[in-house]
């Protein structure tokens, strides 16, 4: 009689329990019961309708879509400046650029992260959606050494690890595609859908082209990827001072250059190196400069016109 | 001895099964990476995952999975490259007639893909992706990138002299 109460509860255990973990996991919506029955059909359509709705903002794009927006905002900033034809420095600075990506949090995306030089004398940095960074002429000309070119990188993977560039995107929009999309499998959109898709797609393309390119992200994000840029490059190896060094650069020049690029879309830099200093004091180490670091460095920008 | 407790063998399988089926699969969530021999991007590619991919957990070790995947093959993926699994009822239950989740039918090559990047594309003629193809072109081997940290003092080999 008790063996067979212990099976009984057994089972019900089980039960209890599979049910327990399948609600768990499941996303908002009904009560439970409700999508218990409703998954209990086996009815691929129900399932899609009882996860429908479950993407609402930029967290919810998926890597494969990150990827694409970060492609199509390249193009844009490509059709924009020219890439700087250097094969062995552009590979340098994606060499520097991995050794830091590796020392973040977020080093792997769709197709990974990819480094490019813009041959501009206007000094600016951008980073696109999934991981393309663009760094310009101007720049790497006002980069000391590999440090202070790691700590500039870092700050770039930081906004693509945070997903700045994502946020960028007004809800509304992102409201519409997720509901648009929805969640039955497609091979392909019709004519119709397309369309309407694609009009999103340009909207959330212009909405972060106009953060990066025209205005500039918000100054908490600045400071973010400030942050993030002290941790990565001191978890690389690089003396993260370097990032300290270059805005102080950026603060000598802001007076005398007019508003383009880093002084048009980024922070005044005295406040920035006031908090990257606390933020590299409160380090438990902080890594130093290496000579063979800084022998590759000139090496490498020695041809640079 | 005495005897446990009828809600005592309930709890323990609850447990049981809870810690049997959550969380314990993940799905490769980039285009493809590799599974590796140690937990380091430039540590040797035993096999390459692609996106959709299942993995099993076998062990954690900071931000790396050692993993075995559907071919049986073990290894070490990085955190940032898989996703849990989403838990169906449909999934834990096969004798319910399982269907896959809605989550992996729903996201590949859905939203902003491929077809919309053409259309886009068919647009904005004066918008060339020539050049984004070819920065993706630009690849750093494994070794190439372990020799450029070695020689730079970075990462692992930090302060040797």
């Amino acid at each position: 009689m008790r063996n067979k109460k212990t099976v009984i509860l057994m089972a019900f255990g089980l039960i209890a329990s599979l049910v327990a973990i399948s609600c768990s996991v499941m996303e908002e919506g009904a009560g439970i019961f409700d999508k218990v029955s409703k998954i209990v059909t086996s009815d691929k359509e129900t399932v899609s309708k009882t996860t429908k709705a479950v993407r609402s903002s930029f967290g919810d794009i998926s890597e494969e879509e990150e990827y694409y927006i970060g492609r199509a905002v390249s193009a844009i900033i490509l059709s924009r400046y020219s890439v700087y034809n250097d094969d062995a420095l552009n590979k340098y600075i994606n060499k520097v650029g991995k050794a830091v990506v590796f020392h973040s949090e977020r080093p792997e995306t769709y197709a990974g992260y990819h480094f490019l030089i813009l041959d501009t004398e206007e000094v600016n940095a951008l980073s696109a959606p999934s991981g393309f960074i663009f760094i310009s002429k101007g720049l790497l000309k006002r980069c000391e050494d590999e440090d202070m070119l790691g700590c500039i990188l870092a700050h770039e993977v930081g906004h693509v690890q945070k997903k700045h560039g994502l946020q960028a995107i007004k809800n509304s929009r992102l409201v519409d595609a997720f509901t648009l999309i929805g969640q039955k499998a497609v091979e392909k959109y019709g004519p119709e859908k397309l369309n309407k898709i694609t009009n999103i797609f340009e909207g959330a393309l212009s909405d972060i082209a106009e953060k990066l390119i025209e205005r500039g992200y918000d100054r908490k994000y600045e400071y973010e990827a400030d942050r993030l840029s002290v941790k990565i490059a001191a978890q690389t190896g690089y003396d993260p001072s370097g990032l300290v060094g270059f805005l102080k650069t950026m603060e000598q020049e802001s007076s005398q250059k007019e508003a383009k690029g880093w002084f048009k879309t980024h922070p005044s830099a005295g406040d920035r190196i006031k908090r990257a200093q606390k933020e590299i004091s409160s380090l438990a180490f902080i890594p130093e400069k290496a000579p063979a670091r800084s022998m590759r460095f000139n090496k490498a920008v020695q041809g640079l016109k | 001895m005495k005897k446990p407790s009828l809600w005592t063998v309930f709890l323990m399988l609850f447990f049981l099964v809870v810690t049997l089926l959550v969380a314990k699969t993940f799905i490769v969530k980039i285009k493809v990476t590799h599974l590796r021999e140690e937990p380091q991007f430039y540590a040797r590619s035993l096999a390459v995952l692609k996106n959709g991919e299942n993995v099993e957990q076998l062990e954690v070790k900071g931000s790396w999975i050692k993993v075995k995947s559907s071919q049986g093959k073990t290894g070490w993926i990085h955190t940032s490259a898989v996703k849990p699994k989403q838990f169906a009822l449909l999934q834990v239950a096969d004798s319910l007639k399982t269907e896959t989740s809605a989550d992996e039918v729903a996201l590949a090559g859905k939203g902003f893909n491929k077809q919309v990047e053409g259309e886009y594309k068919a647009r904005n003629p004066n918008i060339s992706f020539a050049m984004v193809n070819q920065m993706l072109k630009i690849e750093i081997s494994s070794s190439e990138i372990k020799a450029f940290l070695k020689k730079g003092r970075l990462g692992e080999f930090r302060g040797e002299e």
